[in-house]
């Protein structure tokens, strides 16, 4: 759901003309500009040339003389692929307070912090803002249980947007993760996901951070850490995060046998990594 | 130096409207950007010119022009890339947004334009932080008119030092429609698209400033990936 401020383009624009005014005017901007441009100073101080070069620019009709080529190809547009379907997510610039509606004296829903288990910056996927008495607030997801718990924090703790089009499925049923851009699949791989006793939470979550590098071949070659956390697993080191990483048993995949975290092969865990960037949702089905 | 007229603009010169001031005031406490200043300096000391230089021109026409290039493509970056986030987010309505969705389609074409000609030795894009002026149309509209107006005055200050006739013919067909985006953006804000008769230049430098102070521009990328050993729970 989103939250912002609506206000009539009738309140904000004063004295405004008409459009076709206004075409009329920027037009005239125009055909002014170029006709400056093209005349040296020198020219410039006769009035008659003035009169003469604008009653060109604003009366040809026959062959246009030829033209300066450009070196630049300035043609074509470039349109936004999907503006919509687009996840954005932002770095916790400092830690600050989760609550439960955009305003400081509301209750607190839980701590954000600046840095993930891991050590790396931590990151919020938003969707909604709204401003309250002169301040920003934005609507982000948080890693706390119970899981899918989301709140609102100062814009001012965050930093710039990142826009990422890609969106992981993780089928619990099927055993699958699906990866989607822009709408298409571009990537799909059987997965090792919760046992009985510690099952793989159900919910919509995000990618936070990629390591590599390590030496635990536990995790594979490379671990990606998700703001979803273990709901049985709460006392596990770093808070019990959800990872989708790779394995030194892939004779077990698919199957439920994991303590939550979502297993690829090896294969297919680096083909992800080149895949699926930060900020990317992650659905749990 | 780019430009060998520095103008002694004033800072409230150029703001006519004060739509950067205004931006200014509602934003503090985040770290100076170096990235358009370094931009200049990189772009002066590039070697060589690009692959469509005439033979015949010098190497330092060359590098002058590369130099100018790339600081007309850093502001379009920063110009592409405010539009392209009030699109994605999705706060503005009716004339506001066609404005946006228009005008950010022009700019990620000045960008693309850009990149292609300049191959290797075009810039990075670097990292923004507009600190939520593209979440709400007020701040929107009024950052707004102050890229446009900037983009006019950064062009016009740079045109006249073009070397290369054919990136000079590239770059005022460039100028002429951030001057009608100009135009449409202060009609939307109440203001006058043509306030005066004869428009001022502004050099490169008085331009990294007034960008800089906006702290749009951010050196540091998030340190998302680690080779930390995870802790996941397995």
């Amino acid at each position: 759901m989103r939250h912002r401020r609506h206000r009539r383009e009738a309140g904000v624009v004063r004295g405004a003309v008409a459009l076709d005014k206004l075409a009329v005017l920027v037009t005239g901007f125009a055909v002014t500009f170029a006709a400056v441009a093209l005349l040296s100073p020198r020219l410039l101080a006769s009035g008659s040339v003035v009169r003469h070069q604008l009653a060109a620019a604003t009366s040809f009709s026959g062959t246009p003389p030829a033209q300066l080529p450009s070196a630049l190809d300035i043609q074509r547009v470039v349109p936004l692929s999907d503006p919509t379907g687009a996840t954005r997510w932002a770095p916790v610039l400092r830690a600050t307070t989760a609550r439960s509606r955009p305003t400081v004296r509301s209750a607190t829903v839980g701590p954000l912090p600046a840095r993930t288990p891991d050590g790396t910056t931590n990151i919020v996927v938003a969707d909604g803002e709204a401003t309250a008495r002169g301040t920003q607030w934005v609507h982000v997801r948080l890693a706390l249980l119970p899981n899918d718990t989301q709140g609102w924090v100062p814009r001012n703790a965050l930093g710039g947007w990142s826009f990422v089009e890609t969106r992981l499925v993780i089928s619990r049923a099927r055993l699958t993760a699906t990866l989607f851009r822009a709408g298409h699949v571009i990537f799909r791989a059987p997965v090792g996901v919760g046992a009985r006793g510690t099952p793989t939470p159900a919910g919509t979550f995000y990618v936070r951070d990629r390591l590599t590098g390590f030496t635990n071949p536990m995790y594979g070659p490379l671990a990606f850490g998700t703001n979803a956390r273990s709901p049985t697993l709460t006392d596990w080191p770093g808070g019990g995060v959800v990872g989708i990483h790779g394995t030194d048993q892939p004779n077990l995949i698919p199957g439920r046998i994991s303590h939550g975290c979502v297993r690829l092969t090896n294969t297919s865990i680096v083909r992800l990594g080149k895949l699926m960037p930060i900020g990317t949702p992650v659905v749990i089905q | 130096m780019l430009s060998r007229d520095i103008q002694a603009l004033a800072f409230a010169d150029f703001d006519i409207d004060g739509a950067v001031r205004d931006t200014c005031a509602s934003m503090q406490g985040h770290t100076r950007s170096t990235f358009l200043r370094r931009t200049v300096a990189a772009g002066v000391t590039a070697l060589g010119g690009v692959a469509v230089w005439p033979s015949a021109a010098s190497a330092a026409e060359a590098r002058s022009d590369v130099a100018i290039l790339n600081f007309a493509l850093a502001l379009e970056y920063l110009q592409a890339s405010f539009y392209t986030e009030a699109e994605r987010i999705g706060a503005l309505h009716g004339a506001l947004k066609q404005q946006a969705d228009v005008v950010g389609a022009h700019e990620r074409a000045h960008v693309k334009a850009f990149r292609e000609l300049l191959g290797s030795k075009a810039i990075k894009e670097p990292r923004f932080n507009f600190h939520g002026v593209t979440e709400s149309p007020d701040t929107f509209r009024s950052t707004a008119v102050a890229f446009e107006d900037l983009a006019v005055a950064a062009y016009k200050g740079q045109a006249p030092l073009i070397k290369s006739r054919s990136y000079l013919a590239g770059a005022i067909a460039i100028h002429s429609v951030e001057a009608r985006h100009a135009a449409w953006i202060r009609r939307l804000a109440g203001f006058l698209p043509a306030p005066k008769a004869f428009d001022e230049p502004l050099d490169a430098h008085r331009v990294v400033e007034i960008v800089n102070s906006t702290h749009f521009v951010t050196l540091r990328d998030p340190q998302t990936s680690s080779r930390t050993r995870p802790r996941f729970t397995g």
